[in-house]
Parts: structure tokens; C-alpha cells; sequence
């Protein structure tokens, strides 16, 4: 060969060679441990004592922040973080508290459940019998304690530990490095712990089946500093393999103590086209996305018959910060929402794949009430009030700003006609400011913007997460700068309200104030569509993040 | 060659001293953007003292003078390149670029190839048909593709390829698979994902590469040896094979090192698009999520890669052309 050529091979030979070297040099010094992704090789089919599920079901998902449950707070992870691990407690697939680790959930009438003389309230938690980890390790109470220990240690790193197990006694100070154990945790014997939480909280028990309360195996995490990537839960699957960006696989935990889930392997996707994979065979349920959606809903086409939807405990709204101008005058916040036709928006945008949110709770809740009454769409009235609010009208408003979060393409055609609606019914000009999903978030928190979309998806099903969270005006997350006594009086009672007929009511009269002040102005509330082969059976599409995968199972 | 020797020397001492100040102004510009990994990671349900509590365990609250010599000293005592804090919470961050590196590599090279290649041949032939309407034809198409962002057409081959023929799949990566330690990985050099991702990447730098032939091809035509092998009755095949063409390509040496800037740069696109598991995309999802320690490390292997590549052209370009000389010994 000619020798021009042979250099250019050559140099593009070293070019390769070169990369390699310092490949090698930098992993010859880098590396951390064998540091695998592959956790034990067990051959699929191999169900060692029988009683396992059989087939595979493919999925696709997000992939992980982690699989650390004390720390994670994003669906994303929980998705698989609740498959793997269990807590106490955990929801069923209609949200209503089941017992998980603990034998029962404690209640007054089963002496579970102990009001004391100074206001604080203990819950007693017996454990099942016979509770193996994975691999096999026994759970006590013991382990319980160590792991809400672990979730409450400052170098755990959770962000999340003081708003999920702060009510219980002992954890504040334990998060500040105060204390070494948490003192409202105490180990009675083998498979008894009492938990004994500030004051008698409702919500309290479903803050325990969220993955901050999950119970982890404390050697594994004190001894491998990879446990993440081949974690041992106590959940109805096991990981078998998370290779990054790739695939996550899960595999059945055949001694589940809820019982052996049906299917023996689920694999997830962690990257590709949901709707392309599904049509082209590759997996066996995808997500639909909107634009898919009005194809797939036309009963002519032949992935209709695959079509399912479930509601989502999730709402999409609009914010208004009340202490920025003009936004600062109830009137124009109302003015503003009475010029918006949702239902014309959702009609024409979404083809009615979403339905119309009238109030800020959603169906699913148990203060949601249908006949609550947000501003109506009214053009006249949007106007006249309007001219009756401090700034008289159209043309006394100052420039008005809309973020949303986004990197600079066209906003959604939803944002884009609620600008055209207020042009057109109010005759403001309404300017649209993007950014980038963390500084959004940021500057939300902060009340750098006038006005902003935004959703809501709740962490558990219960009122407090969604009113007390954004409207009670000393809460940290309230994004509008709301504050009214009234509603401050009506959350601070409900917290804390024993009988639940009472403490609907409560949360309805706040709610009734907010809507009508209109600090969130609710939009939509969220679906989730599918489209599900129809081997698939038990597929069921829960409206929060929690354990599914063992009840669904495959035709042979 | 002594010359030679030196030079090299100088050019290897001089590398750590840059790689210094590009770690430093890294480490800088992420540490004072707004927004940090906390707040990244940071949900609704996270209060300010829940916040600086995490802060102070990941160390982002001391000065960005400490941070950056622990990082540091860290990484050349320890080869410590940090832990991942929002993508893979707790990963060592090398245990996450380098299944990725080499992921980028293969259609890197592949696609460094196709350009070389391609390019040469278009460039030759384009020399050789100088006069006629087939050199600006050839050149000027090619030109064309220079001219279309990877943006643009890798929609376009993805719709011809993928969803009109079928031919290519249209997602992610993959292939036989290899496993490097920290995971496997899928060599995607030996199965059809590897064609889009090179092709797409190779577009822009071919028009590049058949300029330069064509130009350097013209030049050496000119050359009183070619005249001389065509007098002696040589075969016109054989003249432009072993006078012209090997003569014509020296010059191109040069440019590999720089279409690699291309290469990186395209690698980002083509990654996000085609969802294939590279730099690129990790890079890109890092910057989202302010994951200092991965940032940083990419930016510290893509300098490496640069500077590591240029002293190799330099040196190649000495044994090509001897009348190069270095490290001011003087002129000839």
C-alpha cells in the first residue's frame, strides 16, 4: 500500500490507540471497587423452590435518579423503588392504606393507636412473621428502626426525610445532628416498634408508604458502597440488572409476604419511542402521548381496542403571585381566569383527552367535590371587573409576563391559546418568559414571575399535600405569596381534625376561599393513556405511583 | 530529530498546564451559574434548612477556591473524579463516562472514516475531471451537505431510512455486547446502529475533506514527476494511484485533528436524537442537572482527547513533510 495512506491509517490507528491508553490509564486509577451493575446472575426460569410467576412483561420507564429510597423524590425513581423495597405500610392500587411489613395498620379500636396526655400520639406496629430481605435476611423491628435512622441522618443526603417522617418525635433533631437515634421510635421486642409522632396528624399513615419510610438492609448499605446498583429490598420484585441508559430488569421475589407475583421477569426500556416500540412488538403496554392520542382514539383504528386511561392524582394550573403587580388585585386574578374557555381549550388542543379541572382538589381525594365553583368563563364579567379593579381596566395594567418551564421552543399550543384568549376577550398583550426546569423552579419558589403553569402531582392521597403545602402562608412551598387568615385557620384545623367527615368540610370551606381568590387558578387535571396488548391482563393504571407490578399477569 | 524530540517534550509538559486552567474555568463557570444540584434535586417537598443541610454534607457551601483543591487533590492523588449527585445519585462519576466514551468512540471513528474515505474519492475524482460540469457538480453537492445542519438532516435520513424503507432501526443502540467492568456495553460498530450516527456525522466534514483533496490533487497534476510518469507512457490509473493521490494526501492529515471539534460537537446532536447511550447525551443531561462532578469530567476527557490529538498530528506531520522543523532551532 501506498505510504500516504499507511500514515493517515497510522494516525488514525494511534488516534484510537490513544483514547484507549488513556482509557485504561484513567480506569487503572479511577475506578471505585468492580463497581457492577449486574447484581446476582440467576438464570430466568430458575425459581429455585417454585411458586414464582412465569413469562416476561416488557415495559418502558425513566430511567432512575437512584434506587435509594431515602433519598429519591422524583416518580421516576419511585416507579421501581416501590417494586423493589417496602415500608410498614403501602397503598393498594385504589390508594387506600394497607398494612405491608406491619401486620395491620393500628387504629384506636385494635389498640394500635394511643392518644397521650401531652398531645403526642403512638402508634404500635407488629410486624408479620417470618420477613426475609431478598436474600434471605431476616427483618425486626429492629431493622425498622435502623432504617427510619438511616433516612433521618444528615449524611444520608435526603432532601425529602424532614417532610415525610418530621411529625414523628425525635426526627427534627436527628436531621440536625442533635440526637444519634430518633427518639420516637422504640423497639418493644423482636417484631414490635411504637412510633410516636408531635401531635395526631390524619395524614401521618400515608406519610409512611411513601419511599422515605421504606425499610432498607442496614448492613448492605453500611458495607457496600454499591448497594444502590444491587439493592436488597423487602419488596414483591428484585433487581436483577440496571444497565445505565439501557434496560432496568426486574425479577420475581417468589416469597413475597403479600404474595408471589404472577409474572416472573419485568424488563423496562430505559430510552426509545413508546409508541414505536409497542406497534413495532417490542413491548407490551406504552404510554400515549397527546399527539398519538386522537388517532388512537378513533375506534377505526386498530390499536383502539388496546386503549386504556386512568385518572391521576395530578393537576395542571395556573399560578398567580399575589404580591407582584397587577396580580396583586384579586379582581384582575379573577378577571384574568374568567377570559380563559378551558373547555373550548380542551376541546380544540387536547381533543377532550384531559378533562377540565373546576376545583384544585382532584377526583380521587375524598374532600373532591364536583360542585365546586372556580371563576366561570364570562367575557363581560372578565371586563368588568377589570375596569373595576385598581388598575381601571386594560390599558392600566403594566406589562404582564407569563413563565412557564421550557429551552426556548414554542410553547405548548394549551399556553398559546390562553395568550390569544386574553389578547382577543381582555385585550392584553401577555408576554411569555421560558426557562430552563431548574432555574424555573427556582424562580417560582422565589416569586421572581407575575404569573406561571405549572402542575401539581400529589406525593400521597391526602388533602394536606395539596392545600396546606401551597395555601397555609407560612408553608415554604406556597408559590403565590398567598396569605388569608381565613384559609390559614381552616388548614391549620383540618391538619389535625380526627373525624373525617369534619375534616372534609374544612378542607371544602378552604378550598371554596382559594378558588374564589384564585392564588392557582386550576386548569386540567392529568390522565394517563395507554395502550395494552391484549395478553395482558390485571393491567391496572393507578392513579399515584404504587406496587402494581405483581397483579398483573399474561395470557398463555 | 532531535528537534523533533524536544518539541514533543515541550508539547507533553505543556499539556497538564492547560488541562489546569480548563478544570479551573470549568469548575468555575458551573459553581457560579444559578441553580445548583440541591436545587436541582430539590423538590417541592424539600424546606431551605433541608437544603442547606445537604449542601453542607456535599461541601458546595464552602468557597469555590476549597472545593476546587479538594477536587483536585482528590483526583490526582486518588483518580477521584467525584460521585454523581442528580443523574446517578452516589455512581462514581468515572463508572458512568466511560461505558459512554466508548459508546461515542465507535461511531466517532466510524464516522472519521466515512469522511476520509468518501471525501478522498470525491476529491480526486473531482480534480480529475477539472473542466468539465461533473468537478463543480460533485463538490457543490457535497457542499450542500455540508451546509445542512445535523439538526436538520438526521430528521431526514431518519424518515427515509427508518420509516420509509425500514432498513435501519430507529431508536437507541445496540449490537453484540462486551462487558468493560463498571457495566456491559453493545458494540454497535458490528450491527446496523452504527451506520446512522456515522453517516449523519460524517456529512458535514466530507465536503470538507474532498475540497482539500481536490485542491492539493490539482496541485500535484501540475508537478513535473506526474508529467514525467505520464511521458514514460504509464497508464493514466497508475499515474493518478501512485503519483498523484498518494502525493495529494499529506495535507490531510492535518485536518483529522480538526474535524474531531465537528465530531464532538455533532456527537451531542446525533446522541439526543437517535437516543444512543454517549457523552453527548450524558453531557447534555448533566449541564440540565447541574451535575458538577460528570461536567467536569467530560470537559477534562474531551481536552485530553484535543491536546492528546494534536501533538499526534504534529508529530505525523513532521515524518510526512521533513521540511518542517520545531522548537526554534531555526529555519532551513
Amino acid at each position: 500500500m501506498n505510504r500516504a495512506i499507511l500514515v493517515i491509517l497510522g494516525v488514525m490507528a494511534a488516534l484510537v490507540v490513544g483514547v484507549g491508553v488513556i482509557v485504561v490509564i484513567l480506569v487503572a486509577t479511577g475506578g471505585d471497587g468492580d463497581g457492577t451493575t449486574q447484581t446476582q446472575e440467576t438464570p430466568a426460569g430458575d425459581g429455585d423452590d417454585g411458586g414464582g410467576g412465569e413469562g416476561e412483561l416488557r415495559l418502558i420507564g425513566g430511567e432512575p435518579i437512584s434506587l435509594d429510597p431515602h433519598v429519591i423524590q422524583d416518580a421516576g425513581s419511585a416507579l421501581y423503588v416501590v417494586e423493589i423495597f417496602s415500608g410498614l405500610l403501602t397503598l393498594d392500587p385504589n390508594l387506600e392504606i394497607q398494612p405491608d411489613l406491619a401486620a395491620e395498620i393500628p387504629t384506636e379500636e385494635n389498640g394500635g393507636k394511643v392518644v397521650n396526655a401531652d398531645g403526642t400520639v403512638t402508634y404500635t406496629f407488629q410486624l408479620r412473621e417470618g420477613l426475609l430481605f431478598h436474600d434471605r435476611k431476616p427483618v425486626f423491628a429492629e431493622t425498622v428502626k435502623a432504617s427510619f435512622e438511616r433516612a433521618a441522618d444528615p449524611a444520608t443526603q435526603s432532601l425529602v426525610s424532614e417532610f415525610f417522617l418530621g411529625d414523628i418525635v425525635g426526627v427534627t433533631e436527628k436531621l440536625r445532628g442533635q440526637a444519634n437515634e430518633i427518639s420516637g421510635i422504640e423497639v418493644i421486642d423482636e417484631t414490635t416498634l411504637t412510633i410516636t409522632i408531635e401531635a395526631d396528624l390524619p395524614s401521618f399513615l400515608f406519610k409512611l408508604t411513601y419511599p422515605t419510610a421504606f425499610v432498607i438492609d442496614p448492613t448492605q448499605v453500611e458495607n457496600d458502597p454499591n448497594w444502590t446498583r444491587r439493592p436488597n429490598g423487602t419488596g414483591p420484585y428484585k433487581l436483577k440488572e440496571w444497565r445505565f441508559g439501557e434496560r432496568i430488569v426486574l425479577e420475581a421475589n417468589e416469597r413475597y409476604h403479600l404474595g408471589a407475583p404472577n409474572i416472573e421477569t419485568v424488563r423496562y426500556l430505559l430510552s426509545g419511542s413508546s409508541i414505536t416500540l409497542y406497534e413495532a412488538g417490542d413491548i407490551d403496554v406504552a404510554g400515549v402521548a397527546l399527539d398519538d392520542l386522537e388517532r388512537i382514539q378513533d375506534p377505526a383504528d386498530a390499536l383502539n381496542a388496546e386503549y386504556r386511561s386512568g385518572n391521576r392524582l395530578s393537576l395542571d394550573y395556573l399560578g398567580f403571585n399575589t404580591n407582584s403587580p397587577p396580580f396583586d388585585d384579586p379582581l384582575v386574578r379573577r378577571a384574568f381566569a374568567m377570559a380563559i374557555d378551558k373547555a373550548q381549550i380542551a376541546r380544540a388542543v387536547y381533543q377532550d383527552a384531559i378533562p377540565v379541572a373546576n376545583s384544585i382538589l382532584m377526583p380521587g381525594l375524598s374532600a373532591y367535590s364536583e360542585t365546586a365553583q372556580p371563576p366561570a368563563f364570562d367575557v363581560e364579567a372578565a371586563i368588568e371587573l377589570l375596569n373595576q379593579s385598581s388598575y381601571k381596566g386594560a390599558d392600566g395594567l403594566p406589562e404582564i409576563v407569563l413563565a412557564e418551564s421550557g429551552t426556548g421552543a414554542t410553547s405548548g399550543p394549551g399556553t398559546t391559546a390562553m395568550l390569544e384568549m386574553w389578547r382577543v376577550n381582555l385585550g392584553v398583550d401577555v408576554q411569555i418568559q421560558q426557562a430552563e426546569a431548574a432555574t424555573f423552579f427556582q424562580d417560582v419558589d422565589q416569586g421572581r414571575y407575575q404569573m406561571f403553569t405549572l402542575g401539581w402531582i400529589m406525593d400521597y392521597p391526602d388533602e394536606e399535600d395539596i392545600l396546606n403545602i401551597h395555601f397555609d402562608s407560612d408553608s415554604p412551598n406556597n408559590n403565590t405569596g398567598y396569605s388569608n387568615p381565613d384559609v390559614d385557620a381552616l388548614l391549620r384545623a383540618a391538619l389535625i381534625e380526627p373525624d373525617p367527615g369534619t375534616r372534609i368540610d374544612l378542607y371544602r370551606q378552604a378550598e371554596d376561599i382559594i378558588l374564589d381568590e384564585v392564588p392557582w387558578f386550576p386548569l386540567f387535571f392529568d390522565q394517563f393513556h395507554a395502550l395494552v396488548k391484549p395478553y395482558v391482563d390485571n393491567y391496572l393504571i393507578p392513579a399515584s405511583i404504587v406496587p402494581r407490578l405483581r397483579f398483573i399477569s399474561l395470557d398463555d | 530529530m532531535q528537534g523533533l524530540l524536544s518539541y514533543t517534550i515541550q508539547r507533553l509538559l505543556w499539556a497538564p498546564v492547560i488541562l489546569l486552567f480548563v478544570s479551573f474555568f470549568a469548575f468555575a463557570l458551573t459553581r457560579l451559574g444559578p441553580v445548583d444540584s440541591v436545587d436541582v434535586l430539590a423538590g417541592p417537598q424539600a424546606n431551605d434548612e433541608a437544603k442547606e443541610r445537604v449542601r453542607q454534607e456535599l461541601h458546595l457551601d464552602d468557597s469555590i477556591f476549597e472545593q476546587y483543591s479538594v477536587y483536585m487533590k482528590n483526583l490526582l492523588t486518588e483518580g477521584d473524579f467525584g460521585e454523581s449527585v442528580t443523574i446517578y445519585r452516589g455512581v462514581p462519576v468515572w463508572d458512568i463516562i466511560w461505558p459512554r466514551m466508548l459508546v461515542s468512540i465507535q461511531f466517532g471513528i466510524v464516522a472519521l472514516f466515512f469522511a476520509f474515505s468518501i471525501g478522498t474519492l470525491v476529491g480526486v475524482f473531482a480534480a480529475l475531471r477539472q473542466g468539465t460540469w461533473l468537478d463543480p457538480l460533485s463538490i457543490s453537492s457535497f457542499l450542500f451537505f455540508q451546509s445542512i445542519p445535523v439538526l436538520v438532516s438526521l430528521p431526514f435520513l431518519v424518515l427515509i431510512f427508518v420509516v420509509k424503507l425500514g432498513w435501519l432501526p430507529a431508536v437507541g443502540w445496540g449490537g453484540p455486547e462486551v462487558d468493560i467492568g463498571p457495566q456491559e456495553i453493545a458494540l454497535g460498530i458490528f450491527s446496523k446502529h452504527i451506520i446512522l450516527p456515522a453517516l449523519v456525522l460524517s456529512l458535514p466534514g466530507m465536503a470538507g475533506v474532498a475540497r482539500l483533496v481536490r485542491a492539493t490533487t490539482l496541485s500535484v497534476l501540475g508537478e513535473d514527476y506526474v508529467r514525467t510518469a505520464r511521458a514514460k507512457g504509464l497508464p493514466e490509473l497508475q499515474v493518478v494511484r501512485s503519483h498523484v493521490v498518494r502525493n495529494s494526501l499529506l495535507p490531510l492529515v492535518t485536518v483529522i485533528g480538526l474535524s474531531l471539534t465537528t465530531l464532538i460537537e455533532g456527537a451531542f446532536f446525533v446522541e439526543l436524537i437517535l437516543g444512543i447511550p454517549g457523552i453527548g447525551q450524558l453531557g447534555f443531561q448533566a449541564a440540565q442537572s447541574r451535575d458538577y462532578d460528570v461536567i467536569l469530567a467530560l470537559v477534562l476527557v474531551i481536552a485530553a482527547a484535543f491536546i492528546f490529538i494534536n501533538i499526534i498530528t504534529d508529530i505525523a506531520y513532521t515524518f510526512i513533510d521533513p521540511r518542517i522543523r520545531f522548537g526554534g532551532q531555526g529555519n532551513n
